[in-house]
């Protein structure tokens, strides 16, 4: 894996894929997110760690629109994204993995398929499945809710995958998976960024794979970022897990 | 408000109205007495839509059958039998019993537990339409689709029937706005705001439903009664669908939960419907179905809030900013003989053995087994989906597990509501805050009071004992300073603290927390644990807490169960908990070997 | 009995007319679109005009679909939009719509009962009995409204985005669905569905300005025990249609106009989720 330590050098285009800047969100009542600011270069992938509750999944639904940002700013690739709702961020250009509920149970592979892609090219978004996850194009007439736990995690991978999205928003999709379709959603996700150049957030709490994919770690404790760095060095193993665990 | 001023302010409402519906008949022509006396008798029905409606939140377009049956009571006894003092007392007697058991039938097809909003409203839509058609059925007794006319009434004067029907309304609004106010009807909107938080403060929802509802039957019949008796002629239109949609209109109109809002509103529009349909019939009704579209998209609240308004924006410049809200209420420290809790048992205080939860072919939790004693705090940790607050949930709710057993305080939960089994000594603090938004903390206290201080019906108590545990948090956190601030203007942490006080004014024996401290500021988290430690060693509470922060377990906690994936995979002391390689693993994320996935059924809520 | 079958299956054909776009709009807006009866009413006098123009009795239908449609466009936007989140004001708001359309048509055509060309008139001879052609025919136009709306659902971009904001609104809106654009979409063709069948039974009675509102309730119970599904409705509709048959039949037809109201109250009452799956 060939991970930038740090942040390429800034240029003159160097828009940042995603940059958000003093971001607050929660629930009614309720900041869960304080003033998180972030910004990933194009292709760069940033894992965020921290125990249940401190705000991961809420920083994602709200760069998604689908929660109130009570302040800050969100621009992908430059555009203000801040006000728009989910479905206008979605055709922005990214894709959102939720971490439950995220497939149509009821409806079949392709359907959950074509649900996503808006792009008139099927057969395209279909290559690039068969790329990543082969076995689903012997499945696609099969109803998504009859598909293993493993499988429904690939599915939903391939989906964010066919798209053609240039920034994905990923929450814990490692989450309840055995080791071997764990790694096997590593090399997906770094190949892709491979071959598209993929910007990619992943909200994690499996730590061997938030190390094995990601460029750099940051690490949400209620609500703010208590600690980040890259993935390369030598202590961020040791780091994180302060953070997460006793 | 004191008390006494506010009884006062409502007998000088009282007189006033009386004084208007007693001068009534000799400032307005004999037309209009004729129209009003049906629409005060009508405005009575209207009021017992707004307090299903506006107050206890059960949209209702049935009333109308109510009011039919007190009707078709008089009409079909003074037709069919002789017109008798004694008669007209069993023609009361009959339409109001009727109403009762109409009600009854109503209620517990309409108010079971779990039924929806939407389901309630479904069978108050089929009640006027059953009862039209058995109308229609009766053939020569009820007089079929032309009704019953021409019986024999009251020798009553027209200005007397206007003092009646006036008499009737003032009498009623003014119980009605008394109850409202008092202890006791602030439970209407307690349970309309948040059900689930009544539930699991020990009251029976269904019950006080079913209640209110016979109560506001009795009303419509009487007042049925009464249009009957002046009009000399019922008609199935009075049971229909028709007029019972107007009730609604009518309250939407004047104001939902205002009481006078309905009234006043019904007044108006029924009496210039009278007025103005002769000339102009069809624009009339054109005229109220484009207003009721307004207010309803636009002044939800209704048009009595926004004419009431009107003042007071108009003088705003001039009035001062209202001072911060004063509570009526004082708090005082329960004398502690006088404590209702359930005495501790014998044996464990809760003892869990063999719990499961299936959905379907998911099991999200199996094979559940501890105990614990009064006096123990146990954390409960694991990562999301571990089970911890499905646990919690068969804990504090006798239905929601699959197997097993929970005996709580040596008496088995069996498959008891949580209002059972919050009197058996289990209180419950729900994840986020859960407390009544509305209400003022005062009041969210005197709500989890109810069980143990029956509340008065017109009565607002000036004060409120509390045991010493919920004192403690009270005190500790500084909610005594905002006792009269309504608890949506509260902080996160204030809410947490309320709700946890709310929990421990029931005096359980058994406290389930679900993560407490989640979004609290560092000296709140440390206000928690003191007040948890406390709780557990001097009042002898068995305390359940999920709590992600094992720095915050280890302060305040001696023993620790670790869940994972439905199951318990470490129960002991916090030091054994932090030098386990299985929970590091389990928190890590790799600690799946060997251990069932499961997709889906995750029950928590994960901000 | 064969009349007696005949009818069953006319009932539910025509109940099944009735209650598609109210089960349609239930299902992706989760309100009980109350102006369904003054829509129906609506219909019912597009037919009315195509007759008084002399037009061919057919033209009543799409005549009928435009007024609804158009009808249904003006309600969504400035009524139901905006009470998004208050499903109950959302009842009354559309209730409050009925009453102005009802009122509209008083004024325009005025309060009386008027009688509309029915594209089949007479009998015909089915089974040895001699049958009302147009109820018969109902029963085909049925089918064709329920496959219809099945291939919009089934084989189309926006019936499987229709199908994914019923199943699940969040995730079809992070997948880039708008599915505000499909709210709108999908109460207009309820509307315009209502319409019709506004439309459709009128040859069967006669145009009143109140004509659509005894409809409601049935249909209304109807969807409730079916929940969103077309292929529960059309067995909700043979089974508590027939019942009100039957009850018709040998009790009397006074008690089989609550059957449906009644039984499906009864049936929520023991089983929540009504014909539904699950």
């Amino acid at each position: 894996m060939t991970a930038p330590a740090t942040n390429p050098p800034a240029s003159a285009n160097d828009t940042p894929a995603l940059a958000v800047e003093n971001l607050s969100s929660g629930y009614a009542g309720a900041v869960v997110v304080r003033e998180v600011s972030l910004a990933l270069q194009p292709g760069e992938i940033r894992a965020v760690l921290g125990k249940n509750g401190m705000g991961k999944s809420t920083l994602l639904k709200a760069v998604m629109g689908f929660l109130p940002k009570m302040g800050g700013v969100v621009r992908f690739e430059g555009t203000d994204a801040t006000r728009l709702p989910p479905h206008r961020i979605a055709r922005l250009g990214i894709g959102y993995v939720a971490q439950e509920k995220a497939l149509f149970q009821d409806l079949t592979v392709e359907e959950n398929l074509r649900l996503a892609v808006r792009a008139p090219d099927f057969a395209a978004a279909l290559a690039e499945v068969e790329t990543a996850f082969p076995f689903l194009l012997k499945r696609l007439r099969q109803r998504a809710g009859t598909l293993s736990g493993g499988e429904q995690k690939m599915l939903l991978m391939a989906r964010a995958l066919a798209t053609g999205a240039r920034l994905l928003l990923v929450d814990e999709i490692t989450e309840g998976l055995q080791p071997s379709v764990i790694d096997r959603l590593a090399g997906v996700i770094r190949d892709a960024r491979a071959r598209h150049g993929t910007t990619m957030l992943l909200v994690e709490q499996h730590l061997p794979f938030a190390l094995a994919v990601a460029d750099r770690w940051a690490v949400l404790d209620r609500g703010e970022f208590a600690d980040a760095g890259a993935t390369t060095e030598p202590d961020a193993h040791a780091r994180i897990l302060r953070h997460l665990s006793v | 408000m004191t008390e006494s001023r506010r009884l006062s302010m409502l007998f000088i409402g009282f007189l006033l109205a009386a004084a208007v519906i007693g001068a009534g008949p000799y400032l307005l022509d004999t037309y209009s007495v004729n129209v009003l006396t049906r629409s005060l008798l009508y405005a009575a029905v209207a009021l017992t839509v707004d307090l299903l409606w506006g107050y206890l939140g059960i949209l209702t377009f049935g009333q109308s059958v109510f009011f039919a049956a007190g009707a078709y009571a008089a009409g079909l006894v003074f037709t069919h039998m002789d017109f008798t003092p004694g008669n007209a007392a069993l023609a009361l007697g009959l339409g109001v019993g009727g109403a009762l058991l109409t009600a009854a039938i109503v209620g517990w097809l309409a108010f079971w537990h779990g039924a929806s909003a939407l389901y309630a409203s479904v069978i108050t839509l089929v009640l006027p339409i059953v009862a039209t058609q058995l109308l229609y059925t009766g053939g020569e007794f009820t007089g079929s689709s032309s009704g019953l006319s021409g019986f024999t009434s009251f020798d009553i004067s027209m200005e007397g029937w206007f003092w009646l029907a006036g008499g009737f309304l003032v009498c009623v609004t003014t119980l009605a706005v008394l109850f409202v106010q008092s202890d006791a009807g602030r439970l209407l909107v307690a349970v309309r705001e948040n059900e689930q938080r009544c539930k699991y403060l020990g009251l029976d929802t269904s019950r006080l439903k079913i209640t209110v509802y016979l109560a506001c039957a009795v009303i419509g019949a009487v007042a049925g009664y009464l249009y009957a008796g002046y009009a000399m002629v019922v008609a199935p239109e009075l049971a229909g669908f028709v007029f019972g949609t107007e009730l609604v209109i009518w309250t939407a109109l004047g104001g939902r939960g205002t009481l006078l809002g309905p009234v006043i509103g019904t007044l108006i529009v029924d009496y210039e419907s009278a007025q103005l349909s002769g000339d102009y019939p069809f624009v009339w009704q054109l005229i109220i179905g484009v207003v009721f579209v307004l207010v309803i998209v636009a002044f939800p609240r209704g048009l009595l809030p926004v004419v009431a308004d009107v003042p007071r924006r108009l003088f705003r410049s001039f009035l001062k900013r209202p001072a911060r809200p004063v509570a009526s209420v004082r708090l005082s420290t329960l004398d502690p003989a006088l404590t209702q809790g359930e005495a501790p048992g014998d044996g464990p205080a809760l003892a869990v053995e063999g719990v499961a939860r299936r959905f379907g072919s998911l099991t999200v939790l199996d094979g559940i087994d501890f105990a614990a004693r009064a006096g123990e705090l146990v954390s409960l940790v694991g990562p999301n989906g571990a089970g911890k607050t499905t646990l919690m949930r068969c804990i504090a709710d006798g239905a929601e597990r699959s197997s097993g057993r929970i005996v709580v305080n040596g008496h088995d939960i069996g498959r008891r509501p949580p209002e059972a089994c919050v009197a058996l000594g289990v209180g419950r603090k729900f994840q986020m805050a859960n407390v009544f938004e509305t209400l003022t903390v005062a009041q969210c206290l005197q709500i989890a009071r109810v069980r143990h201080a029956r509340p008065s019906l017109w009565r607002r108590a000036g004060e409120l004992h509390l045991p010493e545990s919920a004192m403690h948090v009270i005190a500790t956190t500084g909610l005594d300073r905002q006792l009269g601030t309504p608890a949506h203007l509260l902080s996160h942490g204030m809410k947490q603290a309320l709700e946890l006080a709310m929990v421990l004014a029931l005096e359980p024996r058994v406290l389930l927390l679900d993560e407490p401290t989640a979004g609290l500021t560092k000296t709140e988290r440390m206000q928690i644990g003191a007040i948890l430690i406390d709780l557990a060693r001097r009042q002898g509470l068995c305390v359940l807490l999920v709590e992600h922060d094992l720095d915050f377990v280890r302060e305040i906690s001696s023993r620790v169960i670790v869940l994972h994936q439905g199951r318990i995979v470490l129960d002991g002391s916090v030091e054994e908990v932090v030098n386990s390689e299985l929970v590091k693993q389990v928190y890590a994320g790799s600690g799946h070997a060997g251990i069932q996935h499961q997709a889906a059924g995750r029950e928590e809520v994960t901000p | 009995m064969i009349a007696q079958g005949l009818d069953i299956v006319t009932t539910a054909a025509i109940l099944y007319a009735v209650a598609t776009g109210l089960l349609l709009v239930f299902g992706v807006m989760k309100i009980i679109n109350f102006a369904h009866g003054g829509l129906m009413t609506l219909g019912g006098y597009a037919a009315l005009v195509t007759t008084q123009m002399g037009l061919n009795p057919w033209l009543a239908i799409p005549a009928a679909a435009l007024f609804g449609g158009v009808a249904g466009m003006a309600i969504e936007r400035f009524a139901v939009r905006p009470l998004y989140g208050r499903p109950l004001d959302a009842i009354l708001a559309t209730w409050g719509l009925s009453i102005i359309l009802g009122q509209l048509i008083t004024i325009g055509f005025g309060r009386g009962v008027q009688f509309t060309r029915s594209p089949l008139e007479g009998t015909l001879d089915l089974l040895g009995e001699s049958y009302s052609a147009w109820r018969l025919a109902l029963v085909p136009i049925a089918v064709v409204l329920g496959l219809g709306l099945t291939a919009l659902l089934q084989g189309t971009r926006l019936g499987l985005e229709t199908r994914a904001v019923i199943m699940n609104e969040d995730l079809a809106r992070g997948l880039g669905i708008n599915s505000g654009l499909v709210r709108f979409l999908t109460f207009t063709l309820g509307s315009a569905l209502a319409a019709v069948a506004g439309a459709l039974i009128t040859p069967l009675s006669s145009v009143d300005p109140n004509m659509g509102v005894p409809w409601l309730v049935n249909a209304f119970m109807l969807v409730l025990v079916s929940g969103a599904s077309l292929f529960s409705l059309a067995l909700s509709c043979l089974v508590l249609g027939g019942a009100q048959v039957l009850v018709s039949t040998y009790l009397s037809p006074v008690l089989g106009g609550l059957t449906i109201a009644v039984l499906a109250a009864v049936l929520l009452r023991i089983r929540p989720q009504g014909f539904a799956r699950d």
